[in-house]
């Protein structure tokens, strides 16, 4: 019996360490992009507003690094493109027990340059994150998961469309454009 | 419930973090403006001359020159001294290699070459009416004071006036039907003083035709930068104006490109102190051994340049620098016949008629080469094989030569043409109002004839594109020590000194029969370890039988 219950946590153990070890990798997903910082960003907006028709807009783009340099120091480059789709957000914005998950929102997807002077993109593995807040929202956050594919699915033969920096509208004051969520 | 919060706990103070630095770097830089002015104040105020009050300099000048007149009536020795620097011949004779530089001679792989184009290239010569060879190199008036010492802002020489200012409205860019006011001399030599990164800058961080275009570490971000982008010149900090590093009195300035110092194995130079050496290397100030805490360190100063590590990257202001010039494919038109530009996505110019095509980076990772201070460049007339990557300036070094370092540079690649019968790189006519320049009619033929004719040959009418390579080693934008290159950064795998002869790096390089030596030893004690703990198993059931 001692031998079978050791067996048992040493099994719960070594799951749990290869689990700790993974979930990292699992969570988020990173992609190298054979384009530059700036059209990799622009391609992805692109790609973003294609799928105007699922609710999806861009939201922002912010520089996070430019913060590290003002405040004196130096980071490669990152550029956050933030997109939000009202079609997946507004069942979750509804419900009292999901809306909570607006703290995922808008969606991110980072560009950012490595030390080895190449171009990365990185995503959050929505489909996997949704699977741990029930049915529903599992369901939403798997449709997320297949736009956010398509948003990684760049065409070269397509000329490098131009890096919206622009802030969109809303927020608390609202406006014409609400930037998607 | 309790691992789904924990999660979202995670993700909200990732967020709030992220959002925290995004707000930072929203926050304008709102007393930019007021510090500039009160730099300029105090600048004005510890100066022991005020010039507006100087009855010289009372007049309403017309032509840059008459300021040059009130200037040398009190400053008699300064024209002589100009007259012998490069800032004003545009030549240089190499020491070493006997070769003819500066920008009468060199053809680089931007817009390559001066001869024919001088009333645009002019623009950044220090002197006024430079447009051919006929130019008055011996004249005194004909130097511009203003260029370096206007404090004002507002005096600006644009290309196509050889060298003077607007003195009166002038449409730049050319056909643009915008106009830049005329300059008010009286205004600016009322307030000279010393040169600043502005007036260095207005030439330095254009070089190439544009901000950034050319060198990677200077672009007008220098003009006030923070404290990450330079240490030096950190306007909230030790505040270095270019001249802080570069000035070698009697007007000369040290440090040079043509001529680059590879090492300096001397202590500190002190200022002021009467010596040759030049006081633009990073030791003339911190010594060949500044790591006080690391000898370690100091002992890798033997074969690496300061820059090396302490610029890790270049291009690291907003500004993207240019990174290659494809001339072959100047000249194509729009689809509506005219000429055309065709924005990348950073909203830099990725292709335009007038010259090509262009790729941009920033933040970029410089290459790395041993240097031992000899410069040998590619010149007009020398033979180049068209089938290589013509090298239009190579910085030479090999591992053991005495006072060779690993440098960083920016290789910056083009295509330019040549001339495919003679096998030399090829001077063409780029801006004029005549039809023989390229910008007038895209013809490469008239563009090719003009500018040979002007070096003295005849063009063989037969035009090929050469691929070609121009070093920039990287000495600006020096980066604060704690974003210096760290270990790892090059004892890796896939390290940034791959491919460097003549060192050996740990964690980079390996010694095959060490390795092997180590793996047998590895295995044989793990072989061991196993037939001992079979023999005492085996022993210790034997005997509780």
């Amino acid at each position: 019996m001692l031998k079978l219950l050791g067996g048992f946590i040493a099994g719960v153990l070594f799951v749990a360490i290869i689990a700790m070890n993974m979930a990292g990798g699992m969570m988020i997903r990173e992609v190298p992009s054979p384009f530059g910082l700036e059209e990799t960003a622009a391609r992805i907006q692109a790609n973003i507003q294609k799928l105007k028709h699922k609710g999806w807009k861009l939201s922002g783009l912010r520089e996070p690094s430019k913060a590290v340099a003002a405040a004196g120091s130096n980071v490669p480059p990152v550029l956050l493109v933030e997109a939000c789709s009202t079609t997946y957000s507004k069942p979750l914005l509804k419900e009292d027990a999901s809306r909570i998950l607006s703290i995922m929102m808008p969606c991110t997807i980072t560009v950012y340059k490595k030390q080895d002077g190449k171009v990365y993109i990185g995503l959050m593995n929505a489909g996997l994150m949704g699977k741990m807040f029930g049915p529903k929202v599992s369901e939403i956050m798997a449709k997320v998961q297949e736009d956010q594919n398509t948003f990684v699915d760049f065409d070269p033969s397509k000329p490098p469309p131009p890096l919206n920096r622009k802030r969109p509208g809303g927020g608390a004051g609202g406006g014409p454009d609400t930037g998607g969520c | 419930m309790k691992t789904s919060k924990s999660v979202i706990a995670a993700l909200l103070s990732t967020s709030l973090f992220l959002a925290g630095l995004a707000g930072a770097a929203e926050q304008p830089a709102t007393t930019a403006e007021t510090d500039k002015t009160v730099v300029a104040k105090s600048k004005r105020e510890t100066s022991t001359a005020d010039h507006s009050k100087y009855e010289e300099l009372q007049k309403q000048f017309k032509q840059g020159q008459e300021v040059t007149e009130a200037c040398i009536d009190c400053h008699t020795e300064a024209a002589k001294q100009i007259h012998k620097t490069k800032h004003w011949t545009w030549e240089y004779t190499n020491p070493k290699t006997g070769q003819k530089l500066g920008k009468k001679n060199v053809i680089n792989n931007f817009c390559t070459a001066t001869k024919t184009n001088m009333t645009f290239c002019a623009a950044c010569h220090i002197g006024y009416g430079f447009e051919d060879d006929s130019f008055d190199f011996a004249s005194e008036k004909n130097v511009d004071c203003l260029a370096c010492h206007d404090t004002t802002g507002t005096y600006k020489k644009y290309p196509g006036l050889s060298g003077h200012p607007a003195y009166e409205p002038y449409e730049w860019p050319a056909k643009s039907g915008k106009f830049k006011p005329a300059v008010d001399l009286q205004k600016v030599a009322q307030n000279v003083g010393k040169t600043s990164r502005r007036t260095c800058g207005a030439c330095h961080f254009f070089g190439g035709g544009g901000n950034a275009v050319k060198h990677g570490d200077l672009d007008k971000s220098l003009e006030n930068p923070s404290r990450y982008l330079d240490i030096h010149m950190d306007k909230d900090g030790l505040d270095f104006t270019c001249s802080t590093c570069h000035s070698d009195g009697k007007h000369d300035v040290a440090g040079s490109r043509y001529h680059t110092q590879a090492s300096d194995n001397k202590g500190p130079l002190l200022r002021g102190q009467k010596d040759d050496r030049n006081p633009a290397t990073c030791q003339a100030c911190h010594g060949d051994t500044p790591h006080e805490e690391d000898e370690r360190l100091n002992t890798h100063a033997r074969k690496l340049a300061c820059q090396t590590c302490h610029i890790p990257e270049y291009a690291r202001s907003p500004q993207l620098t240019k990174m290659s010039w494809d001339w072959s494919t100047a000249g194509k038109m729009g689809e509506d016949g005219k000429p055309m530009k065709i924005k990348a996505s950073s909203g830099m110019i990725a292709y335009d008629t007038k010259k090509g095509d262009f790729t941009y980076d920033r933040y970029v990772i410089p290459e790395y080469k041993w240097f031992n201070g000899e410069v040998l460049y590619t010149l007009f007339g020398d033979k180049v094989n068209p089938d290589e990557v013509v090298k239009i300036n190579d910085f030479r070094g090999e591992p053991n030569d005495p006072g060779a370092r690993i440098w960083p540079f920016k290789i910056f690649r083009g295509k330019q043409p040549i001339d495919a019968e003679k096998r030399s790189l090829a001077v063409f006519h780029t801006a004029g109002d005549d039809d023989t320049a390229f910008w007038q009619n895209f013809d490469w033929d008239k563009a090719l004839t003009t500018g040979m004719k002007a070096m003295g040959t005849e063009y063989s009418g037969k035009l090929s594109f050469v691929s070609t390579e121009m070093s920039w080693p990287i000495t600006h934008m020096v980066a604060p020590k704690e974003d210096a290159l760290s270990c790892a950064q090059c004892h890796n795998k896939n390290g940034r000194m791959q491919g460097i002869d003549g060192i050996y790096m740990p964690g980079t390089d390996n010694t095959p029969l060490l390795d092997k030596l180590f793996y047998i030893i590895a295995l044989l004690a793990l072989v061991g370890v196993v037939i001992h703990g079979a023999i005492r198993l085996i022993n210790d059931r034997k005997e509780a039988e």
